[in-house]
This record gives structure tokens, sequence and C-alpha cells, in this order.
């Protein structure tokens, strides 16, 4: 395990500039997650580390060292790929052996050894001798992991390893991934764009957006207290609602566009233009007209199975609202909502 | 689909069938079936069963000495043609040259050149610049010919393998060598073995270079033969077309096997 | 070494032997056409092209090769669409049945339709029998007998060129079709033919170039009475050892089958570029 260091990478293909200086200090034993769209450049940065990218500016450093014009070869590394990349010629056990042999590492006895060990951390160890076309798709992805961690790399680095699997499998193998990270304690990056994921695997979130580090933290941080409008859109799913921040006798609130006012917390200190983010989950439904709640419209009723979402128009704008399945209102019936202060953020811009 | 084909025109289909068949198969089997006659004469269907011509050939000197010569450059074409186009393909399937596919049209020329203007070309090259032809020249020849089909076979096996594997080879520490005979190579198998069957069936069974280059003691075995047409052919012209007609069909065999043959359906 | 470099060293030899070994001979053999007595010239042209005797020759190659072109068409459209359609089994049947021909010697066959077309062969046996042609009737040494042993030898081509596209036709445009109130044959006719033109241009291409290329079977089938061009090539360097003259007629040759080509290329050249 190792410490990463990306020094202000700027990396264009052709006309097209990526990524616009992105910096990062990774420390060892730490499970990264490069979080975003498609096209925001998160693999084009995994690759970078990989070293199957060159910069275009900017360089990268492990332990200390750059390895920025270092061949992926030469680098302590390992990769998943989203495809796996099983070698269809060689069995299962000699996939795994193959990082060993080619970076000539151990004896053939003790390669013997952590190819086993590696099988045995991934449950594969029964599969050994078949070869990846008569596995399936979650067998073939535990080939691939275990190939990847079997060499002990300074660091390791996943892409998007888990959206060719289904949502089941998907699930497992998340938890599989971090009881890995927790024995093994690998400098890990994982690209994904799936926010849930990222929440769940990680020591630390990096959100990209178009090529720059829109936020970083911990996955409490950001889905706590997103930075910007983008930030709290991906993470968490948060409606955007205009208001003017002002004060009240009961403290500070913002005043919607029909006049209505949702209080904030005291602590609050913004003022004037802005926008309030309130989480789906956050938002509570009720039938009757309370101390609290505001008038909403109810357009439409999602059914989703343990949950329903309502599709509400607040104050002209249109909000979702996530709740259990025993809160049911008829359609065409008034709604009332509500929302504890300290579960509303002000994003200014 | 139902009633996908009306019944008049899928039982005109079957008939069409047999016959275009008969057309592309006749030829062969009258072959097959004048080298088991009895009689001298040549003619179909054959009287009586005889297995002498076959006897008769394989007892004499000159198609002896034209099948040795014969398998001699087609073994000596197989092992260039497939080492040389085997690498240029890998090459072009990188696509990292410049002008790539003008690269590959290049390699993919002599497919397109009548081999006949060819042949010419090669005779009048190879004498003025080294004098009288040689078994080297015809192996130099068909290996040209043959390069064609070892490139292409081989450029549809990598199309269709994983892009990323040699990524993934290098992320796992291979360096330059280690990928090529680790990870491209063995790609690449299927379409060395199938172009190795093609550059041997097509240095074997090739007429037109082999006539234009030779000279008294350089015969190839469809050279023998064409010989004997134009003259006097008996039954043993028969016996001999049919020992090469077998050899086809095994080639034919084997490829099927090693690639199957549906995959190069599409010239 | 960078990729490069390593990609480099792979081409070379493939690229040095195609150089020097392919296209090198291909001048030389441009250079012979043109050599006189005392210096370059264009004699030999105009010997061949100002001769009615040759002029006969290049005429009858290349009309020999139209008719060839156009009878492997008619048969190989619709043998390769059956072969498009039916199921995997019988389609390997039909594919081995298509190159096995093509997988064999061209001496071997043509041996086979000298004896079927001679005198005592199956054919003229078989139409005497019917009674449409006298005692002495022969196939062989006829312009016929060179259109059917060349008709075996190049539908294979025709047949795998078209298949390749038919092939890929999407199979629901034809269902669409259907739907839509065409019978079968109306949707081959408005559907499957002209999508599958670009492979019966590509296969008459090739089948236009090597039948106007071909000596092998033309000689053995047609003998010394039908000439073609490549014949006449081959008489010259070999019998008459005029090598110039043979080097003017395979340049008269390979130019006649640039014409027919060029089109062609500049057609899919526009559709790709």
């Amino acid at each position: 395990m190792a410490n990463v260091r990306l020094l202000d990478i700027k990396k264009s293909f052709a006309t097209l500039q990526v990524l616009h200086g992105i910096s990062l200090d990774i420390q060892s034993g730490e499970f990264i997650s490069l979080l975003g769209a498609s096209g925001c450049g998160k693999t084009t940065l995994l690759r970078i580390v990989a070293g199957l990218e060159s910069v275009s500016s900017g360089g990268v450093e492990i332990d200390g060292r750059s390895v920025t014009n270092l061949p992926p070869e030469k680098r302590d590394i390992a990769m998943m790929f989203q495809s796996y990349a099983l070698l269809p010629h060689l069995s299962v056990y000699e996939n795994v052996r193959f990082p060993l042999r080619m970076r000539h590492i151990g004896s053939r006895d003790e390669q013997d050894a952590h190819v086993k060990a590696a099988l045995e951390t991934v449950q594969l160890g029964h599969l050994a001798e078949r070869r990846p076309r008569q596995l399936s798709g979650g067998q073939q992805q535990r080939v691939a992991l275990a190939r990847a961690i079997v060499s002990k790399p300074k660091v390791l680095l996943l892409d998007e390893p888990l959206s060719n699997l289904d949502a089941r499998l998907r699930e497992d193998m998340q938890v599989e991934l971090i009881e890995i990270h927790k024995r093994l304690g690998l400098t890990t990056l994982f690209v994904t764009h799936d926010q849930e994921e990222a929440l769940s695997l990680s020591d630390r979130i990096v959100l990209l957006n178009a090529g720059r580090i829109e936020q970083q933290g911990t996955p409490d941080d950001i889905y706590a207290r997103p930075a910007t409008g983008f930030a709290s859109n991906f993470i968490g799913s948060a409606n955007l609602v205009p208001a003017q921040i002002i004060d009240t006798p009961g403290g500070p609130a913002g005043k919607l566009a029909d006049g209505q006012l949702l209080p904030l917390p005291a602590s609050e200190t913004t003022r004037g233009e802005a926008n309030l983010a309130l989480r789906q989950e956050d938002i509570a439904l009720a039938a009757v007209n309370t101390d609290g709640t505001l008038k909403a419209d109810l357009r439409t009723r999602v059914f989703l199975g343990a949950r329903n979402r309502y599709v509400l128009s607040l104050a002209g704008t249109t909000i979702r609202a996530l709740t259990a399945n025993d809160v049911l209102i008829e359609d065409g019936a008034p709604v009332r909502i509500s929302i504890a202060p300290e579960r509303i953020r002000v994003i200014k811009g | 689909m139902v009633r996908a084909v009306p019944t008049p025109l899928r039982i005109l289909a079957i008939v069409f069938v047999i016959l275009t068949g008969l057309i592309l198969l006749a030829p062969l089997i009258v072959v097959v079936g004048v080298s088991v006659s009895e009689n001298q004469f040549i003619a179909f269907p054959p009287q009586g069963f005889s297995f002498k011509w076959y006897e008769k050939v394989l007892a004499s000197p000159e198609y002896l000495s034209a099948g040795a010569t014969s398998l001699q450059i087609a073994l000596l074409v197989t092992l260039s043609a497939t080492v040389i186009g085997g690498a240029a393909a890998i090459a072009l399937h990188r696509r990292q040259l410049p002008f790539s596919d003008i690269l590959a049209t290049f390699f993919l020329s002599p497919l397109v050149l009548p081999t006949i203007i060819y042949a010419i070309g090669m005779l009048m090259f190879w004498s003025a610049a080294f004098g009288p032809v040689s078994t080297f020249t015809l192996w130099i020849g068909h290996t040209v010919i043959a390069l064609p089909y070892v490139v292409r076979t081989t450029l549809a096996v990598l199309a269709e393998s994983d892009p990323f594997l040699e990524e993934a080879a290098r992320t796992m520490g291979a360096g330059r060598i280690q990928r090529l005979f680790h990870v491209v190579v063995p790609q690449c198998i299927p379409g060395l073995a199938a172009g190795a069957f093609f550059a041997f069936n097509i240095s074997f069974d090739e007429a037109v270079l082999s006539l234009f280059l030779r000279k008294p003691g350089l015969t190839t075995l469809p050279v023998q033969i064409y010989g004997q047409l134009e003259f006097s052919p008996d039954p043993s012209v028969a016996a001999v077309s049919s020992i090469m007609i077998a050899l086809t069909i095994v080639l034919i065999v084997i490829i099927d096997r090693m690639l199957g043959l549906s995959r190069f359906a599409s010239t | 070494m960078t990729d490069r470099a390593e990609n480099l060293i792979l081409a070379l030899p493939g690229l040095l032997l195609l150089a020097l070994a392919f296209f090198l001979p291909i001048a030389q053999m441009l250079v012979l056409s043109v050599e006189g007595a005392n210096g370059p010239t264009l004699e030999h042209f105009v010997r061949f092209l100002s001769d009615p005797f040759y002029l006969g020759v290049l005429w009858r190659t290349v009309r020999l090769s139209f008719i060839i072109t156009v009878i492997c068409a008619a048969i190989g459209f619709p043998l390769a669409y059956i072969m498009a359609r039916v199921g995997p089994r019988a389609r390997l049947w039909l594919i081995v049945m298509v190159i096995l021909p093509l997988m064999t010697s061209v001496v071997v066959r043509t041996f086979g339709w000298m004896v079927i077309l001679s005198r005592g062969g199956l054919i003229p046996a078989l139409l005497r029998d019917f009674g449409l042609v006298g005692r002495n009737f022969a196939l062989m040494q006829t312009e016929a007998a060179v259109v059917i042993g060349m008709v075996q030898v190049l539908l294979p081509f025709m047949t795998l060129s078209i298949l390749g596209v038919i092939t890929r036709i999407d199979r629901r445009l034809e269902e669409a079709a259907r739907t839509m109130g065409c019978s079968f044959l109306q949707t081959l006719r408005t559907v499957v033919f002209p999508l599958s033109l670009p492979g019966l241009v590509a296969g008459s291409l090739l089948c236009f170039t090597l039948s106007a290329s071909s000596f092998v079977t033309p000689n053995l089938l047609g003998g010394t009475r039908i000439q073609v061009l490549a014949a006449s090539i081959y008489k010259s360097v070999t019998q008459v050892l005029d090598w110039p003259f043979a080097a003017a007629q395979a340049v008269i040759l390979f130019v006649g089958i640039l014409l027919v080509l060029a089109p062609y290329v500049k057609m899919t050249a526009r559709n790709n570029g």
C-alpha cells in the first residue's frame, strides 16, 4: 500500500480538454471513489494513474516517487477493468497467476500459495481449472478481482467493476469489496457513476464535474453538506427550490415564490436570493393542515414497491418526495408538506 | 414467419441448389470416377474398376518428383507466409502505424491483381535481376500470393478479440515481448492456423505462377498435370487429381474444425 | 522501444517482401512493355492494337468475361440468398459445396470438364440421346465450353461475395416488408436485391477480372481456336519468347481491368469518405 499524489493533472485529447487541473492527495490504505456522470473525466483520471494514458501536464507520484513517465508495467499497480479482460486461453488459476509471472514475484511454490489465497478470498477456489468462458458474469468479475489483489499492488484501480452486474449481485459484491478492503488495506481508487455505491464503499469521495473536482470529502460530509447545486443534485436526491432568505421574528426563513415561509436553522447566515436543497427522503407528507406545514399541489404518485414517490408542485417549482408505503395520499387531495429546518441546505448559486 | 416462402418457390429452390451443386461438383466427381476406370481411355462413366492408375502414379518418377517439389515448396511457403503475414496482421490490427488503411490495402493487393500479370512480372524481374528461376523463386512468388490470406484470417480473428487484453497485461507488469508472446500471439493462433492451411493449399494448387516460373527439373504437380492434359492424358492424370482433391478435402475439414468455415464465408 | 517501433518491426518483413517481390516485378513488367531496340517505344502496343487478330482476341476476352460474369451473377444471387436463409447445418454443407471447387487446383477442375464435355462425354451423349444434336457433336473447343468451365470456377467467388453482404442485411427489414403487404418475391425485389448490390458489384468485378485474366481453363477447354488474351500472353512468353510484346499485352490487360474497377473504387470511396 502506498500513498498517491495527483499534481495538477491536465489532459486533452486533440482539441478537447478533459481534465482541467486535478490535484489530489490519497493516503496509504484509503478507499477513494471517483464519482461523476459520464464524460466527467473520472475514467481518464484512473487510466492516467494506471499509466494507460499520458498526462498533458502535471504529474503522478506513488509513495513519493514520480511515475508520470513510467509505463503501466513498471508501476506497481493492479487494475480491474469494466469488462474484466480475462485472458481467454488461460485457466482461472493461470489468469490469477499471470501478474506474479510477469513481475517475477516469488518462486513457483510461493506463487501457488498466493494464487490459492487470492482465489479463497473471492471464494472461487473450486473453479481454478475452468476457463473464463465457462463462468458466469459474477464469477468472471471475481476472478478479475482475485487477479488484481494477488500481487499486493501499491495501488488498486477499479474501473466501474460492478456496473455490468445485476442489482442483487452488485450489492453482494459491494459488501465483499468492503470486507476485502478492510482485510488487505490496499490503497484503492474506485470509479463509479453510482452515488449510492460511492457512499457505501468509500473512505472519501471525489466528485468530478466536467474535468474538475466539484467537491471531496467523507461520504457523510458530502451527503449532509453538498457545497454546490451540482453536488446536491448528484448526491442524495435533492430538490432545488428558489427562495429569498430573510429574517423573521422566529429566525431566518426562506420565503418562497408564493409567499410561504420555510423556517431555517438559527445558524444560517446566508441572506438574499438562494436555492433551498430539500432531500426527497426528508420531505414529510400529511393530509391535514397542522402547524408548520406548507401547502403543495399533488401531481402524480409513483408506486415503487417499498416506497412511494410523489411529484408535487411547491410554490411553482416541481419537487419530488420519497416516502414509506404506509403514507397514502389520494389523488386530488390537498397535500401538506413539512421538513425539519436542519435538513434544509441553503445553496448560493 | 408463416409461409415465409411459397411452396412452389421452395421446391424450385431445392431443385436449383441441386443443379448448382451438380455444376460445382460434377467435374470433381468425374475426375474421381475416371481415376478408377479399367479402361485406358478417359471416359465417364468409367468402365470397370481398378486402382492401377494410382499404382502407376505412385511409381512414376515424374509425378513423384513433381509431387515432392510441390510439397517442399508448399511447406516452405506455409512457414514464411504464416510468420510474415501473422506479424503484419498484428501490426495492422493495432492501427498505430501511419496510413493504416492504405497499408491494409497494400497487404491485400496480391489478391486483387490477376496472377498472370504478377507471374509475368516476376519472371521478367527475376530473369533480369538474378537469371534463371529456381525453387527459391517459386517460394517467394507463392509466399506473395499466399500472404494476403494469412493476413486476412488473422485480422478476422484479432477483430473479435477483447481490445483491453493488452492493456490489462500491461497493468499486470507484462513488458513488450511478454505481451506479444503471452497475450497477442495466443489470441491469433486460430487465425494463424487457418491462414497456414490456406497458404499450404494455395501453394500446392497454384498453377499459373508455377507455369511461368518453371524450367526443366523445376516442375510442380499442377504443372505436370497441365502438361499431360495438353497432350496425352490417360487416367493416371485422374488418379493424381483425385489425390489432390482428397488432400483439399482433408484441409477443408481441418480448417472447419479449427475455426469454423462460416467465419470465412464472407470473402 | 516505442509502440510504433514495435509495430514497424512486425510489419517490416511483409512490407519488404511485397515491395521487392511484388511491386518491383510489376514495375519491371511495365518497363519491359515499352522496351525497344532504340529506347522506349510504344511499338508493342501499336502492334497489338492495330492487328485485327489481336483485337479479336481482346474482344473475345471481354465478351466472354462479360457473359460469364452475368451468368455467375444470375446463379450466384439466388444461391447466396438461399445460403443466408437456411439453417446452420444446411448452410455449412452449402459452404463446403461452394468452397470445395474453390480450393481445388484449377487444372483438376478443368480436367473434369474436359471429360464431361468431350466427344465421348456425358453431356454430348445426353444431348445426342435426346436427338438434339448430331453424331459428331462435341462441346470441347467451343466458347460454350469455356463459359461453362469458367462459370464453375468463378461462381464461388461471386456467391461468397454476395453472401457476405446478404448476411448483414437485417432480417427484420424483410419481415417489415411482409407485414406491409409485400409478397416474398416482391420483398426480394424491393428490399433484398437493392441492399445486396454492393456484394453483387464486388463479386461481378472479381468475376470479370478473374475471367479476363485466366488462361488455364480457356486454353484447355477452348483449344487453340479459341484464344483469349491471357493465353496469348502465355504463348508470347513461352513459345514465341517475345517478352516485350507479352509485357505490353499484360499491361493492356491490367489497364483494362483498372478501367473496369476505377468507377467502382471511386463510388465506394465517395460513400465511405
